[in-house]
C-alpha cells in the first residue's frame, strides 16, 4: 500500500513542503547575486520592521481589508452563476442558448492582460467610451474610469464577474441536467408553473453543489490571485486595489526587498491557519465533528 | 499516518541541504596569464551574445547597420535584454542573477549592482585581456578608479572623457531646459517669462491659439509619462533642474553645494513642480492621457506637434525639430526664463554611472573584451552613438572634407529628418534610426575629440555643420536671444548655467534596513505625487501633500533622508576635489 501512495507523497513534499524552505529567506538579507550563503543573517529584523511603525501596520491593515473585501464581494455574488444557469436552462431555443453560453464562457479563457487591453481601449481617457461621449457632446473633459480611486472594489468585481459568470454556470447547468425529471413531472401535475418549478425544485436541488463550491471558495479567501489587480493597478487606485498577493509582489519584485516580502507572505499562512482553526471550531459546534 | 510523517520530517531537510548545496557549487579556476584579444575576429566562429543592458529601450536582436558593423568586425550578434522594456523594476535583473548568469556582456549601474555582481562571482576578471585592450587603456585612470579595492579588472567605465570636469558634458544643448514651441511663442508676441509659473499663462495662450495639431488631434501644453519613475515622479523631478537642483534620492541639493533639503520639504522645488502641474491641469494644459501613456506614445505626440513644452531638448527637439519643420520656422527652442540657472553635468573623467562588464559564464570572453575595447576606439564611438548627437559610421553618414568632417547627403537626411531614411543594402538596409546601436550608452563622451578627425564626435560641433545649421527657426530664436548661436552659448553668457563638476561619485550601498524603507517610501511618494498633480482642487492638493508627508514619515522617510543628505554632501566634496585636481 505504501508504494502506491508514495508518488503522491513525493508530489506533496515537492510542491507543498519543499517551498516552505524558502521561508528561511525571511531570516536573511537576501541578495540574489550573493545567494543565500553569501547574504547576511539578520534574524527577525524584517518582522520587527513590519510591526515597528504605525504607518506600516496601517498599510497592512488596508491590504487585508482589500483582500477580504474583494473575496467577500466574490462570495456574496457567487449565487449569480446559479441564477444565470437556471435562467439559461429555461431558454427554449437551442441555438440561442448555445450562443449565449459560448459567448459568456469565452471571457474565462482570455488572460487578464488581454482583458486589461480591452478595458484600456474602451475606458481610457482616449478610449471608445470617452471619445463617443465626447463626440455626442455629453462630456467635455474625459471621464476617468481606470485611473481613479472611486469604486475600485466594485469595478474589480464587475470585471471578474464578466470574466467568470459563464464559466461558473457550467457546473450548475450540469447539475440541472442531473435533476430527477420525475420531480418536475409530479410538480407539474400538482399545477406548478415555470417559476414555481424553478423556485421549488431547480433551486433547492442546486444547493448541495453550491454549498460545496462556497466552502471551497471560503477556504481560499486570501488567495484572490494577483493577475487581475496587477494589470489594473496604477498610482491612483493602488490604495484600494492592493490585495495581499499583489502587495507581496510589489514589495518583493518591484520594490526589490525579497526578504521582507517573504516575511510578509508568511503572514498569509498565519492568517490562513487562524481561519482554519476558527472554521474547525464552528464545524465542531455545529456538527459535533472536527475537520482536522 | 505516523510513519509517513516521520519520513517527511527526515526527507524535507535533506532535500533542503541538497538544494542549498546546488546554489553554492560554482566558481571556476581562473587563468591569470595574459590573453591577447588582438586578432581578426571576423574569421571566428559565429556567436550570439546576451547583452544585459540596463539603459536599453529596445529588446531583441540588434538589427540594421550597427548589427552589420559588429557582424563584419566580430562575426557576432547582440541579443539585447532590456529590463526597462521587460518592466517590473528589478525583476529581470533579480531573476537572472538568482539563476547565476546575467548575460555575456553586462551593462549595469556602478556601485551597488556592480559590487554585488563582483562579490557574487557573476562578473569575469578581465585582467588577462586588459593588457591588450589598447583603446580602453587610454582611460586607465578611470579604469583603475572604478576597480579600486577589487582584486582585478571587472568593470569598464562609460562616457569617459578627457575634457575638464568643469566643462559641460552635454554639447550645444544642456540636458534640461524649458523648451517651448518657439513658433507659437513668437506668435504670442514673445511674452516675458520671469519664473517657472509664468510659463502657464504663456502656454495657455499658445494652446488656445492652436487647439489642434496638424493631424487633427488636440494639442496640450504638456504631456507626462510614468515609465522612469523611481525615487520620485520623474516628470516633477525636471523643473528643479532648471534652478540647479538635483535629486540624490530623496535629498534635493543645489549643485553648487549651497542648499540641501528633502524633496518633501514644503518649500522644495519638487513640491513646487507638483503644484505647477496641478495648476496647469486646472487650466486644462495637461494631456489627460498622461496618467496611462508610456514614453513611446508621448514621443509620437511630440513628433506630431501635439505637445508644446519639453523639459529636455533630446525629447522636444529630437522629435520635432526636423530640417523640414525648422525650415518653416517651427520647432522647440529654449525659452528665456529670467531666473533660471540650468543644471549641467560636467564631463566625467572617471566615467558615468554605468559600467561594462563581462559575464563570468561568457562563452568567448576574449571576443567580448575585444568588443568592449572597440567601443572606445574612434570607429566604435562613431558607430555606437545612439543619441541624437552621434554622427554614425564613417562612410555612411559622414566623410572627411576640406574643413574637417562633414555629413553626407544621406547623413543629413538620416540624422536630421527623423531617421526614416532607408540605409543602403551594403550597410545592412532598413531605416537608419532602427539600425542605430541599441546599447544606448557610449564608451567615450560624444563631445570628446575624435583622434581620426581632430574634431568632437558630436557633429553639432563640426564647422561644416554649423555653417549650414542656420534656418528660419534658429535665426528667429537667435535674434530674440541677444544673438546667441547655441543654447549653451546663451546660458553661459547670461550666467544661467550651473555646471556640476563630473566627479563620477558613486552612492554607497544602503544598509538593508534603509533600502527597504527607501523602497516603501518611494512607492508612496510616486503614488501621491501623481494624485497631487491631478488633484481636483487646492484643498485636495494640500490634503494629499500632508498625507504624503505623514505616510512617508511613518515609513521611515526621515531616516532615509539623513543618509541621502550625507550622500549629497559627500558628492559635493568629491566634485570640489575633482574640480581642484583637473579643473
Amino acid at each position: 500500500m505504501f508504494l502506491v501512495v508514495l508518488p503522491f507523497l513525493v508530489l506533496v513534499f515537492v510542491f507543498s513542503y519543499l517551498p516552505l524552505l524558502g521561508w528561511v529567506t525571511a531570516l536573511y538579507d537576501y541578495k540574489p547575486a550573493l545567494g543565500l550563503g553569501g547574504s547576511e543573517f539578520v534574524g527577525l529584523q524584517w518582522f520587527e520592521i513590519l510591526v515597528s511603525s504605525e504607518t506600516q501596520l496601517q498599510q497592512i491593515g488596508q491590504v487585508l481589508a482589500n483582500t477580504l473585501a474583494m473575496s467577500f464581494l466574490g462570495i456574496a455574488t457567487s449565487l449569480l452563476p446559479v441564477f444565470f444557469a437556471m435562467l439559461l436552462n429555461e431558454v427554449r431555443s437551442t441555438w440561442f442558448r448555445n450562443t449565449v453560453q459560448t459567448l459568456t464562457t469565452l471571457p474565462n479563457f482570455i488572460s487578464w492582460v488581454l482583458v486589461y487591453m480591452i478595458a484600456f481601449s474602451l475606458f481610457s481617457t482616449s478610449g471608445l467610451v470617452n471619445t463617443t461621449l465626447h463626440d455626442w457632446g455629453l462630456i467635455t473633459v474625459p471621464m476617468k474610469f481606470l485611473d481613479t480611486d472611486q469604486h475600485v472594489w466594485l469595478t474589480m468585481l464587475a470585471w471578474s464577474l464578466w470574466k467568470g459568470l459563464g464559466w461558473g454556470a457550467i457546473m450548475y447547468l450540469a447539475a440541472i441536467a442531473g435533476i430527477d425529471q420525475s420531480l418536475y413531472e409530479s410538480a407539474r401535475i400538482d399545477g406548478a408553473n415555470r417559476f414555481q418549478l424553478m423556485r421549488y425544485i431547480t433551486f433547492p436541488q442546486l444547493m448541495p453543489t453550491y454549498v460545496v463550491l462556497l466552502i471551497l471558495s471560503i477556504a481560499s479567501i486570501l488567495n484572490n490571485g494577483m493577475e487581475q489587480y496587477f494589470v489594473f493597478q496604477n498610482a491612483f487606485n493602488r490604495e484600494h486595489i492592493q490585495v495581499l498577493d499583489l502587495y507581496v509582489y510589489n514589495i518583493g519584485m518591484t520594490g526589490n526587498s525579497l526578504s521582507m516580502a517573504t516575511a510578509l507572505s508568511m503572514l498569509k499562512s498565519l492568517i490562513s491557519l487562524a481561519l482554519l482553526i476558527a472554521a474547525n471550531a464552528i464545524a465542531k459546534r455545529a456538527r459535533g465533528t472536527s475537520i482536522i | 499516518m505516523r510513519s509517513h510523517k516521520a519520513i517527511a520530517m527526515m526527507v524535507a531537510p535533506l532535500l533542503g541541504i541538497l538544494s542549498l548545496a546546488a546554489c553554492t557549487g560554482s566558481g571556476t579556476p581562473e587563468d591569470a596569464e595574459a590573453v591577447s584579444i588582438d586578432q581578426d575576429w571576423s574569421k571566428a566562429e559565429p556567436l550570439t551574445i546576451d547583452v544585459f543592458d540596463g539603459p536599453a529601450n529596445y529588446q531583441g536582436i540588434q538589427g540594421g547597420w550597427f548589427a552589420k558593423v559588429v557582424k563584419d568586425k566580430f562575426n557576432m550578434e547582440l541579443n539585447i535584454l532590456a529590463p526597462a522594456v521587460a518592466g517590473g523594476g528589478d525583476t529581470l535583473y533579480n531573476t537572472r542573477v538568482a539563476g547565476g548568469e546575467l548575460g555575456d556582456l553586462v551593462i549595469v549601474g556602478k556601485g551597488k549592482q556592480a559590487d554585488e555582481l563582483v562579490e557574487g562571482g557573476l562578473l569575469l576578471d578581465a585582467s588577462p585581456y586588459y593588457e591588450s585592450m589598447k583603446n580602453v587603456s587610454a582611460y586607465d585612470t578611470a579604469v583603475q578608479y572604478l576597480n579600486e579595492g577589487k582584486d582585478g579588472v571587472y568593470t569598464f567605465p562609460t562616457v569617459v572623457s578627457s575634457l575638464k570636469p568643469t566643462e559641460p558634458s552635454e554639447g550645444v544643448d544642456p540636458t534640461f531646459g524649458p523648451y517651448l514651441r518657439w513658433d507659437y511663442y513668437a506668435e504670442a508676441g514673445y511674452p516675458e517669462i520671469g519664473t517657472l509659473e509664468d510659463l502657464l499663462p504663456v502656454l495657455k495662450e499658445m494652446q488656445d491659439a492652436h487647439p489642434k495639431a496638424d493631424n487633427g488631434k488636440p494639442t496640450y501644453a504638456m504631456s507626462l509619462f510614468k515609465d522612469w519613475d523611481g525615487n520620485v515622479m520623474t516628470m516633477a523631478g525636471q523643473p528643479p533642474a532648471l534652478y540647479g537642483y538635483e535629486h540624490v534620492a530623496f535629498a534635493e541639493a543645489k549643485a553648487d553645494g549651497s542648499d540641501y533639503h528633502g524633496v518633501l520639504d514644503p518649500e522644495s522645488q519638487y513640491v513646487r513642480a507638483l503644484k505647477f502641474y496641478y495648476e496647469a491641469n486646472q487650466m486644462g494644459l495637461v494631456d489627460p492621457e498622461s496618467t496611462t501613456q508610456n514614453y513611446d506614445t508621448m514621443f509620437a505626440k511630440y513628433q506630431a506637434g501635439q505637445v508644446l513644452l519639453s523639459w529636455w531638448p533630446w525629447l522636444g527637439q529630437s522629435a520635432y525639430n526636423t530640417e523640414q519643420n525648422m525650415a518653416k520656422g517651427k520647432g522647440f527652442q529654449i525659452a528665456p526664463m529670467q531666473d533660471q540657472t540650468v543644471l549641467s553635468r560636467g564631463a566625467d573623467v572617471y566615467g558615468g554611472g554605468l559600467i561594462f562588464g563581462i559575464g563570468s559564464k561568457a562563452e568567448d570572453p576574449a571576443r567580448i573584451a575585444a568588443f568592449i575595447d572597440w567601443l572606445y576606439s574612434p570607429e566604435g564611438v562613431e558607430s555606437n552613438s545612439s543619441d541624437n548627437a552621434g554622427a554614425g559610421p564613417k562612410g555612411l553618414t559622414w566623410e572627411d572634407g576640406p574643413d574637417g568632417p562633414e555629413l553626407t547627403d544621406f547623413g543629413r537626411k538620416a540624422i536630421l529628418e527623423g531617421g526614416d531614411e532607408e540605409v543602403p543594402a551594403e550597410w545592412g538596409g532598413g531605416a537608419y534610426r532602427d539600425g542605430g546601436s541599441a546599447l544606448n550608452v557610449s564608451g567615450v563622451l560624444q563631445n570628446d575629440e575624435d583622434p581620426r578627425t581632430g574634431y568632437p564626435y558630436n557633429y553639432k560641433f563640426w564647422p561644416s555643420y554649423q555653417e549650414t545649421a542656420a534656418n528660419p527657426l534658429t535665426e528667429d530664436w537667435s535674434e530674440h536671444m541677444g544673438g546667441a548661436t547655441t543654447t549653451m552659448e546663451y546660458l553661459q553668457s547670461n550666467d544661467q548655467l550651473l555646471v556640476a563638476p563630473g566627479a563620477s561619485f558613486t552612492t554607497p550601498t544602503d544598509s538593508s534596513e534603509i533600502e527597504t524603507m527607501r523602497n516603501q517610501v518611494k512607492a508612496t511618494i510616486v503614488e501621491h505625487s501623481w494624485k497631487m498633480a491631478f488633484a481636483k482642487d487646492e484643498a485636495e492638493f494640500e490634503a494629499l501633500l500632508a498625507e504624503m508627508q505623514e505616510t512617508a514619515n511613518g515609513l521611515g522617510y526621515e531616516k532615509v533622508l539623513e543618509v541621502d543628505l550625507a550622500n549629497a554632501k559627500a558628492q559635493n566634496e568629491a566634485r570640489e576635489a575633482v574640480a581642484n585636481e583637473f579643473g
